[in-house]
């Protein structure tokens, strides 16, 4: 049997989401809190896979817009006892509309140059939440208040999780619409050539935007569940160290796929907890690993994955797979649409 | 009948240098005009003037409105379409995925519609795939649908460049050196397809080629440009045993027509 048909069964995504919740039963609270990062962080990297990956705008902003909305989440709960419900959508429209307003200059911007001013932008809002201490409270962080769901207080690991679950399959089977509308083509075409994006009727400024804008709203979703995983919001986690995990996520999962976020969070989660035996040689077992991921899978986990016929192919057109059973008698082309000769 | 396409005095300068000088077009609906002259007369950076990718001084008017401040992204939408001299595909996508760039118009934007699929039984990009999958089966390659476009012969990525151009149904076809890199055959494939356009879509087009044997067989008429100006414009024949144009493209008194 092939592989890759066990995740184009229609009963893969809600099999993983129950295989999710059984483990969750049976976890120790580290491994608990481990889960939990690790599907926060599909959200974060989907939202730097969008920018970087599909509409291929070298923005590393990504890091600064998962710690806007972790602190909006925070603070708003803190200051002024704003409910989760409430602050975690905010966090994300809030994040959207920075997306937004720093994706303008970068309608101007581009490669390297783009890069600098993210990351300034990025160096910016840690600066912020580290010396606007009136707001932020500075080093000392802020305490993230426990939601409550009809009474009960989801003050554990273990009650996060289906909150950050059920999220995260939210997110990112969203993800997978929109990428695989026009919407997700346009990103890709501008990528690939934006001349050829204009001659083929589309408004390049505006998708770019759009893509700032969207990449926002995933990171700030992810900030707001990132902080109802940790529960403490520091301006130390988002520093330049996350802005280049945040690449790394995207590098090594596979630029240009929705799987490659997925994997890039679990493998680049994982890792460093994976590496904790080795003791001092973890930073350095962690940068041989990446450089060995990037050497031999060019295209990511998920690339080389999905050439092995292991993950099926991404393309992003609703309901491809209609094409495939609609010509049957070539059976390879549900597989894999290329690289077969 | 109202031209198509009518350019009056259409003029493009980088720096100092006159790339399209005073040229003025008039072209019918449902001609074939080609377009030729040597390296550098400016037949390219015509089409880039006319998609807009190039700013330009004189009028442009298509389809009976003036788009000379018209955007690219908008002349696109206004039924004006091309292809380019190096095929420009994404080459490590499906050739569908490629024709539904092309067909960005015709999805709905609303995104409740062609995202989410609300009210809506068929998938949304439904009718957009039927029309792929028709626009390359006319031109003999829906076979290829699925297939990653970098694994397809050249000939292959020229008809599925004009896939992407005809999907949308487009009112004005430019196509730009279509036969630069195809063998013998490859050509008279294309050279019947541009009939078939001509004949049963109705389609004016633009073409610029060297492959003059080609330009003649299909053209209704032939604009000869050299260093960016218009020096002859008339049917094929007659256009080709024209002295200045004999100079200008061939250097020669001899008409070779390969």
């Amino acid at each position: 049997m092939e592989i890759h048909r066990l995740f184009t069964n229609r009963l893969f995504t809600p099999a993983l989401f129950v295989a999710l919740c059984l483990v969750s039963t049976a976890t120790n609270p580290y491994l608990q809190y481990l889960l939990n990062l690790i599907l926060v962080y599909v959200v974060v990297a989907v939202g730097q896979m969008i920018i970087l990956g599909f509409a291929g705008q070298f923005a590393f902003a990504n890091a600064a817009f998962m710690g806007i909305g972790a602190y909006t989440v925070a603070l708003l709960g803190s200051h002024f006892g704003i409910s989760y419900w409430v602050s975690l959508p905010a966090a994300g429209v809030l994040c959207a509309i920075v997306g937004c307003i720093v994706g303008l200059p970068a309608l101007r911007l581009r490669r390297v140059y783009l890069g600098l001013m993210t990351m300034g932008f990025a160096e910016l809002c840690y600066w912020l939440f580290l010396h606007w201490r009136d707001l932020t409270l500075g080093t000392d962080g802020v305490k993230v208040e426990a939601p409550t769901f009809f009474g009960i207080r989801l003050d554990t690991d273990d009650a996060a999780f289906f909150v950050i679950v059920i999220a995260t399959f939210a997110m990112v089977l969203l993800a997978k619409a929109i990428l695989a509308s026009r919407y997700g083509r346009a990103f890709i075409a501008i990528r690939e050539n934006e001349l050829v994006a204009r001659c083929n009727g589309i408004n390049v400024p505006l998708y770019k935007t759009l893509a700032f804008t969207l990449s926002g709203f995933y990171a700030g979703i992810g900030g707001g569940l990132f902080a109802l995983a940790v529960r403490f919001v520091a301006p130390d986690t988002f520093n330049l160290l996350q802005v280049v995990l945040h690449f790394a996520i995207v590098m090594v999962g596979g630029v240009g796929t929705l799987s490659g976020a997925l994997l890039g969070a679990l493998f680049l989660t994982m890792l460093p907890e994976v590496l904790r035996g080795t003791q001092a040689a973890q930073e350095m077992m962690y940068g041989v690993l990446l450089v060995g991921v990037i050497v031999f899978m060019p295209k990511g986990v998920a690339g080389y994955l999905i050439e092995r016929r292991i993950l099926p192919p991404e393309v992003l057109v609703h309901g491809w797979r209609e094409e495939v059973r609609e010509r049957d008698g070539i059976p390879q082309a549900d597989a894999k649409p290329s690289t077969a000769e | 009948m109202e031209p198509l396409l009518e350019t009056q005095d259409l003029t493009v300068r980088f720096g100092g240098v006159v790339a399209v000088e005073d040229v003025s077009l008039t072209v019918p609906p449902g001609e074939i005009r080609g377009i030729i002259g040597p390296n550098g007369a400016g037949k390219s950076t015509l089409f880039n003037a006319l998609s807009g990718v190039v700013k330009a001084e004189g009028r442009i008017n298509f389809d009976g409105r003036d788009i000379a401040d018209v955007p690219v992204h908008r002349r696109a939408g206004l039924g004006l379409r091309r292809t380019f001299q190096h095929v420009r595909l994404m080459q490590n996508r499906t050739a569908l995925e490629n024709v539904l760039v092309g067909m960005h118009l015709e999805i709905p934007a609303n995104p409740l519609k062609s995202v989410l699929n609300l009210g809506g039984g068929v998938s949304p990009d439904r009718a957009a795939r039927d029309r792929a999958r028709e626009v390359m089966s006319f031109l003999g390659i829906d076979g290829l649908i699925l297939r990653e476009t970098g694994t397809l012969t050249i000939a292959q990525q020229r008809l599925l460049e004009l896939a992407r151009a005809l999907a949308p149904g487009p009112k004005l076809l430019m196509l730009d050196e279509p036969c630069a890199g195809l063998s013998v055959p490859a050509v008279q494939t294309l050279d019947e397809i541009l009939l078939r356009l001509k004949e049963e879509w109705k389609l004016t087009i633009l073409l610029v080629e060297h492959v003059v044997s080609l330009v003649i067989d299909v053209s209704d008429s032939i604009t000869v440009l050299d260093k960016g100006r218009v020096i002859a414009e008339g049917a094929g024949d007659e256009v080709m045993s024209n002295p200045a144009v004999k100079q200008a493209y061939l250097g020669t008194e001899e008409v070779d027509a390969a």
